[in-house]
């Protein structure tokens, strides 16, 4: 591996909402406070101290900062106010802009007229497909379905998750290739199938996530990480019914309340209002550690979910009230928002995390399970010597 | 009582106080030395060893406490209060608070028989509240003045020291009194207190059994400690594993105190090799961000420590907790592995800071660290910002006793020039050096 200084990697980090990085005498106490910090993986340190003597290539190589879910137990006790838990959080973003190779990403980051400037520009090529090629509008009764054809909205869907699919699979290929593939370690097949069961299992717990909340008592333990399953339960399942089931789901017919077509429809809408929400009010606020500092992305994220959930329950409330025109624009509106904040923030922002927290995850243990087998391995020539 | 007039008033009896007004009592000027408390030696005669040379501590203040005392340009007043200081031509008008110590000092012999004979026990602040001493009593062996004080606060009054005294100088009838010092100059001594470990919750609060403050360790290893030998407060168990928390409290900007102390990297090796005298066979770990050993000799003393097996581990303790038998467990990353351990040790003594004692009275600017102000501390760092007041010792600034005598020297020579500059009345009596 390049072991070549880079002096400018610390203010590079700084541009990722690294503040404070530079004051770190690195005496140790953040990495003795964290709960998920082990003596392979001994951040928050090890991520800032790699950033102070600029091993760029060796930061590009850390899962550290993936492994860290921010209690902000360190930055609250740290001696000298070096907010490491910041350094972590700009050490994700800085890693999701490594990993893209569009370089997308590490624009959207550092530029508020890049991030800003494409979800404008996504939401106008949105327009103009609806102006283009939207059916009639009947203006009698609410036909959604004659004004945007599901069969056309849900092959749009399929583009739309393939673009997602190919530029988050790529990234994460690139995320293995900079931790693992380089660094020529040897990992047996069987290893990739054995360890396999924890992506899914972390994807779908975020146990770590629960490990990194033992400050809260009663009803309020582990109320962060119950907050952000819900968030997640709730994307993830509005998600699957719009790109697998939207014929079933973007109907003219008006179930009854008991359908699943509706109560899924309205859990998922809940979930994601109330998340939304809640991470949008704790921002403003900046009375826990871990929101006192907000980078523009993590702005851009509740607003962009909270304003997509909203306008969704617009189209609903119209669609309901039999007001066609008004259904059908609210209608453009939500895709309008909906489909920036998937094509840009899923494979080149704030919800790569998705994907390369659990994958870190993952090949942390690839690499664990592949250094007790070299143990092995050397054990056994010593014997045989 | 008259108003007294003086050539200085030095605030502060510990080791920079006595030197400031030795050495100005030398030059033949007239000093008045304010105690807040019963007797002189301040924090220094409560210490066992300094550092590097290990000389007893006791063995140097013990003679500045008594050449204070018998210096005829002295004039000591112990247990008394600066309550107020107003400008008066180029000098200052003092007044000040002579607490009761319902005993008559001038009849009082020091003779200890109202101690001995004194049925109410009371914690020893002389011992940090380790040992235990009399309602009334002389303040400690080495005590300066030799004079009883009774406490007010546990005395029953029950009349038995009163009766035993065989000089009859006990008079519960005393009651606060207020005189006023006229002084050409004011030198403030004031001193330090330990940096609060209160408020730092990762380290216990102040909490746990068998974590103490530094202070305490002092008294145990020094020889009129209040056990006579190391045993930790908890459970009364001699120790076999000591650990240091170095900069708990200093350098710690969630206490909102960001610098240095100075003393504590010095004192915890010393204590350290004092512990490998006291108990050769206890495990002695000193847990620090740098060690900053920078007078002379200092270094020499670090690696000698080092040599001696004293085993020092570089990182911050980020808590400590304790188990069920109040044993201190310690979690630490060590820095130059990158391991994070969680030790168990049997004594943890928290390496605190230095802040500036409480000194409502006297009205001075301070700095944004809390001590009095220095406007300029490279060329004059013992001239406050009021003129003819000047400042010495941990008042200005954290520092060890080396440091505090020679700023203690600083501020006397400030002093005197500032007194004939502006009291060409003055004569200095020349007969009268002490020597």
């Amino acid at each position: 591996m390049n072991s070549r200084v880079d002096p400018n990697l610390l203010h590079e980090l700084k541009k990722y909402g690294a503040v404070g990085i530079e004051k770190c005498f690195n005496c140790g106490n953040c990495t003795a406070v964290c709960p998920l910090a082990s003596n392979e993986y001994n951040f928050p340190r090890s991520v800032i101290r790699r950033a102070q003597v600029g091993q760029k290539e060796n930061l590009k190589a850390q899962l550290d900062p993936w492994l860290c879910y921010y209690c902000g137990d360190c930055s609250a006790t740290c001696p000298k106010d070096a907010e490491p838990g910041e350094t972590m959080m700009a050490a994700r973003r800085w890693l999701t802009a490594q990993y893209d190779w569009t370089g997308l990403a590490r624009k959207f980051y550092t530029s508020k007229v890049w991030e800003i400037g494409s979800i404008v520009l996504v939401s106008i090529l949105i327009l103009f497909m609806f102006v283009f090629f939207s059916g009639p509008m009947t203006t009698d009764h609410v036909a959604l379905n004659t004004f945007a054809p599901v069969q056309r909205i849900h092959y749009g869907d399929w583009v739309l998750a393939a673009f997602l699919s190919f530029f988050l699979l790529s990234n994460i290929a690139r995320m293995y290739w900079l931790s693992i593939g380089r660094s020529r370690i040897k990992i047996p097949l069987s290893v990739y199938v054995t360890e396999a069961w924890k992506l899914i299992y972390h994807f779908v717990t975020q146990k770590q996530f629960e490990k990194c909340d033992e400050e809260h008592k009663g009803f309020f333990k582990k109320a962060r990480w119950r907050n952000h399953w819900l968030l997640v339960s709730g994307y993830v399942l509005m998600f699957a019914l719009v790109v697998g089931f939207l014929p079933w789901f973007q109907t003219d017919n008006i179930y009854p309340l008991w359908h699943p077509q509706r109560w899924l429809g309205y859990y998922a809408t809940i979930v994601l209002l109330y998340g939304g929400a809640e991470i949008l009010w704790q921002r403003i606020r900046k009375e826990n550690q871990i929101h006192r500092f907000s980078h523009p992305s993590d702005w851009i994220f509740p607003i962009l979910l909270l304003l997509t959930t909203a306008s969704g329950i617009m189209v609903h409330t119209f669609r309901y009230l039999d007001l066609p025109l008004a259904t059908y624009y609210t209608y453009v509106i939500h895709l309008m928002i909906l489909t920036p904040m998937l094509v840009l923030e899923v494979p080149f922002g704030k919800w790569s995390h998705l994907a390369y927290r659990p994958f870190a995850i993952y090949f942390q243990a690839l690499r664990e399970k592949a250094a007790d087998q070299s143990k092995v391995t050397a054990g056994a020539l010593a014997s045989t010597d | 009582m008259d108003n007294l007039h003086m050539d200085a008033l030095v605030v502060g009896g510990g080791i920079a106080g006595m030197q400031s007004a030795l050495d100005l009592a030398d030059q033949g000027f007239q000093v008045a030395l304010v105690e807040r408390e019963a007797s002189i030696g301040g924090r220094m005669i409560t210490l066992s060893k300094v550092f590097p040379t290990l000389d007893c501590c006791s063995c140097i203040t013990t003679p500045k406490m008594s050449a204070v005392t018998h210096h005829p340009n002295i004039h000591l007043f112990t247990y008394c209060e600066v309550q107020s200081v107003q400008e008066h031509g180029a000098g200052f008008d003092i007044s000040i608070l002579q607490k009761p110590r319902y005993v008559d000092v001038s009849k009082c012999t020091g003779c200890r028989d109202c101690e001995y004979e004194c049925p109410i026990t009371v914690p020893n602040p002389f011992d940090r509240n380790l040992g235990a001493y009399r309602a009334i009593r002389v303040p400690f062996s080495t005590a300066v003045p030799q004079k009883a004080v009774l406490d007010p606060e546990y005395c029953l009054w029950c009349g038995k020291c009163e009766q035993r005294c065989p000089v009859d100088a006990i008079d519960f009838s005393q009651q606060p009194e207020t005189f006023n010092i006229e002084a050409n100059s004011i030198i403030m001594a004031t001193g330090f207190d330990l940096t609060p470990i209160e408020t730092k919750k990762e380290y216990g609060g102040g909490k746990l059994h068998n974590v103490i403050d530094p202070l305490m360790m002092e008294r145990f290893l020094a020889p009129t400690g209040p056990y006579g030998r190391v045993l930790r407060p908890g459970d009364g168990k001699e120790p076999g594993s000591i650990a240091y928390v170095q900069c708990a409290g200093s350098r710690d900007d969630t206490l909102g105190i960001t610098y240095c102390s100075r003393v504590c990297c010095m004192y915890a090796i010393k204590q350290a090799m004092l512990l490998n005298g006291a108990l050769p066979l206890a495990d002695i770990t000193i847990y620090y961000m740098d060690i900053r050993t920078f007078g002379k000799g200092y270094e020499q003393f670090y690696q000698n420590a080092k040599a001696m097996g004293v085993e020092f581990v570089r990182g911050k303790v980020a808590n400590i907790n304790e188990d069920a038998d109040h044993n201190p467990i310690v979690k630490v990353e060590m820095t130059d592995t990158g391991e994070i351990v969680e030790r168990t040790h049997d004594l943890v003594v928290l390496s605190q800071g230095i802040v500036p004692a409480s000194r409502p009275t006297v009205s001075l600017p301070l700095g944004s660290d809390g001590f009095i102000s220095v406007p300029s501390p490279d060329s004059a760092p013992c001239v406050t910002k009021r003129p003819g007041i000047f400042v010495t010792g941990t008042a200005a600034s954290p520092m060890d006793i080396v440091d505090s005598i020679v700023s203690a020297s600083a501020a006397a020579a400030e002093a005197s020039a500032y007194i004939r500059e502006n009291n060409g009345r003055l004569e200095v009596q020349k007969e009268a050096l002490y020597v």
